[in-house]
């Protein structure tokens, strides 16, 4: 049993790095950054407390939306997905991607206190 | 309709007519005080004058006449037309005394009485001339003092014009001066409807009242002031008890001696002897009927019209008859068998016509004594509804399963009518403990007083401390002579949870109370620093991984263009992210998006620029 969840992880992990382009890559390692930070923030709470509720909150949803708007922008720039977004280009996506965060950061920062 | 018009108007007529009686006038020791202030030794002809006149108006006189008149002699000035005046007039009232008159003295008089003196200068200068017997004109003084009043238009101008006139010839015409009374009258000012007074003050009231009544009966006829106008005259004459100054003490006199007797109104006082309470050892009701100067009118029959309960409203007395004894005026009223209680009188006075407010309203009072009849003490068992009948005397022991009951009756002694005081109370007070516990004892419908002690239900009033306790009955009232203050019994009482003795459960209702500290909110529990700070370190951690990763992964700017617009895109993103720092320490949500709004659109721009020409390179189109 244990033995096919390695060898699919395995196969998974050789997929990975020979089928997916760099720029995915790229998008990939800064996905896992933003999934450590939330992590370790909601170590942090865990371990020490709520307090201040607002800016904890801030944080996450922070890390969470962000995460969220690194993963549309990785879908929205896989070529194998071209066909579902045929009038969204690259570019296009990518300024999506800046639009939403600036209006996410405006929003942390107002709840950040 | 026309019927209960008829009868309000009716209503207020006899109210009003019975609204108003005198609150002050000159008592015997009044009369006193008046007669030894104007008895001073004089120091000059003007005080020599006041004295004189003053005291023979209260039907008095000067200590020695004989010095007065060598006084008066004395200090005459027989230029002066004031001088002459004092003399004349003070001479008049001190007999055999004659102030020597020559020719001279006669035109001085007589010159003084033109249009151009002051109506005080005629006023004196007619007054010495009566007062010498000298002739005088009496339609010229008129004509002098209808002018004079025109141009003098003050009170007391017009005041001394109306005594002028009370020295000229009655078949003189008078003409308009008659006229000035009323026209006087009209500026008293009304003080709460009990006070009738001029602005001038105390003096200038009484001499208008003293002018007013000696002209009335100089002319015979009636003065137009009305009865309540007259009462309200009176209380403002004699509401002061002591006086300033000699003229005004010599005012006052004069006011009351023209009240006291003058052809019209006589205004009456009334008040009883003592205090207005009659009972089975007193009977008999003293009144004392009385003109302003507390002289007795012995020519008044006094009957009092009704006599009604106030609580009850029984018409106890009508029509009685008072009958006068040695100046006082007597009716017993214990004949009528009146109960115990408050009675209002309604007396009138008659026998002269003009007497004013000779209808008075009276509260008299009647008491009587009260005794406790038929007490019965015992104690009841909760449990039965009989009870054991004990004797009066003695110590009784009592315990929470017992009620102590007790019943009496209150009677009046005089006539055996069962009495309801307004205080029945029954006190119990442990000698120990200094506690006192007070209850009410309450009637039934047959007014027999009944008081029970359930002793567990109450033990809460005794805060539960057994112990001997004094019974008392305290029965009073107003209309009671003998309040009753009785040590019926000493019952010991004991009470099943007894808390300890020691504390007397003093009322600490007034003293302080504990002070209440203030709790402010608690700050939040903070972790330390350290470890807040550890935190952050580990939370901006994972960035290096990242930087490390697109290191690995080769990711670079090689293929960063200087063009204008990316350098600008750059910029202007780069702005917009320091703008979220500088909106996190400083600005507001408005001021942000204002800066967002302008930097926000040159990146769009910029940006959308560059992401075009990085298109057109990636594909190619134009």
């Amino acid at each position: 049993m244990s033995n096919s969840v390695i060898s699919v992880i395995s196969r998974f992990l050789e997929e990975y790095t020979t089928k997916t382009s760099n720029k995915l890559k790229v998008v990939d390692a800064y996905l896992f950054y933003i999934l450590l930070t939330g992590a370790l923030q909601f170590l942090y709470c865990l371990l020490v407390g709520t307090f201040p509720f607002n800016s904890f909150l801030a944080g996450f949803i922070s890390c969470v939306g962000a995460f969220i708007l690194g993963v549309c922008l990785r879908i929205q720039i896989n070529p194998d997905n071209k066909g579902d977004f045929l009038t969204i280009s690259q570019e296009r996506a990518f300024a999506d991607f800046l639009l939403a965060h600036t209006v996410l950061h405006l929003v942390v920062i107002n709840f950040i206190g | 309709e026309f019927v209960c018009l008829f009868s309000l108007v009716l209503l207020t007529v006899a109210l009003g007519a019975q609204a108003l009686t005198p609150s002050h006038h000159l008592s015997l020791s009044d009369v006193a005080r008046l007669q030894a202030l104007l008895s001073q030794p004089f120091t000059d002809l003007a005080s020599a004058y006041y004295s004189i006149v003053g005291l023979s108006k209260l039907g008095a006189s000067v200590a020695d006449e004989n010095d007065a008149c060598h006084f008066l002699k004395a200090q005459l000035d027989p230029m002066s037309v004031d001088s002459l005046f004092f003399a004349a007039e003070a001479s008049q009232a001190i007999s055999d005394c004659e102030i020597p008159v020559s020719n001279e003295t006669r035109d001085i008089l007589l010159a003084a009485v033109s249009e151009d003196s002051t109506v005080t200068q005629i006023f004196r200068a007619v007054s010495a001339l009566s007062s010498l017997g000298l002739p005088l004109a009496s339609q010229e003084v008129v004509g002098a003092l209808v002018a004079r009043i025109a141009k003098e238009d003050n009170v007391l101008a017009i005041t001394t014009a109306l005594q002028t006139a009370t020295r000229l010839s009655q078949q003189a015409d008078f003409g308009g001066i008659l006229e000035e009374i009323e026209d006087l009258a009209a500026r008293l000012d009304d003080l709460g409807g009990v006070y009738l007074q001029f602005e001038e003050g105390l003096e200038a009231t009484a001499l208008f009242v003293t002018a007013a009544y000696t002209l009335s009966d100089h002319v015979d006829t009636e003065p137009p002031l009305k009865e309540d106008q007259v009462i309200q005259l009176v209380n403002s004459v004699f509401s002061k008890k002591s006086w300033q100054s000699l003229s005004e003490a010599f005012s006052v006199a004069c006011a009351a001696a023209a009240l006291s007797n003058n052809r019209f109104q006589v205004p009456v006082i009334v008040s009883a002897q003592g205090p207005a309470t009659v009972s089975h050892n007193q009977p008999i009701l003293q009144l004392l009927v009385t003109d302003v100067l507390s002289n007795p009118l012995a020519s008044a029959s006094v009957v009092v019209e009704s006599a009604q309960a106030v609580v009850s409203k029984n018409v106890i007395l009508t029509q009685a008859p008072f009958s006068l004894r040695d100046g006082i005026f007597e009716l017993n009223f214990m004949t009528s068998q009146p109960a115990s209680g408050y009675y209002q009188f309604s007396v009138a006075i008659t026998g002269d016509t003009r007497l004013v407010a000779s209808q008075v309203e009276l509260k008299v009072k009647v008491s009587t004594e009260v005794a406790i009849t038929n007490m019965d003490l015992s104690v009841v068992d909760k449990d039965q509804s009989i009870g054991t009948k004990t004797s009066r005397l003695g110590r009784k022991a009592h315990d929470s399963h017992q009620n102590f009951a007790m019943t009496f009756q209150l009677v009046d002694v005089n006539t055996g009518v069962e009495l309801t005081p307004h205080q029945t109370f029954v006190r119990l007070h442990n000698h120990k403990t200094g506690q006192e516990v007070v209850f009410v004892a309450e009637p039934d419908s047959k007014n027999l007083y009944k008081f029970e002690l359930d002793i567990a239900e109450r033990k809460s009033e005794f805060d539960s401390m057994s112990g001997t306790y004094t019974l008392h009955l305290i029965v009073g009232d107003a209309t009671l002579e003998n309040p009753i203050l009785w040590n019926v019994a000493d019952i010991v009482l004991k009470f099943l949870d007894e808390e300890a003795p020691a504390a007397i459960q003093s009322k600490t209702l007034y003293m302080p109370k504990p002070d209440i500290q203030h709790l402010f909110r608690e700050p939040e529990k903070k972790p330390p620093t350290v470890v807040s700070n550890a935190f952050t370190a580990l939370v901006l951690s994972p960035f290096l991984l990242l930087l490390i990763l697109w290191f690995k992964l080769g990711a670079n700017i090689s293929n960063f263009s200087l063009s204008p617009s990316a350098v600008l895109f750059h910029v202007g993103h780069a702005c917009m992210l320091g703008l979220m720092y500088v909106y996190w320490t400083h600005l507001n949500m408005f001021q942000t998006l204002k800066y967002l709004a302008i930097i926000g659109s040159l990146t769009f721009l910029a940006g959308n620029r560059m992401l075009a020409q990085k298109a057109v390179k990636r594909y190619g189109l134009c």
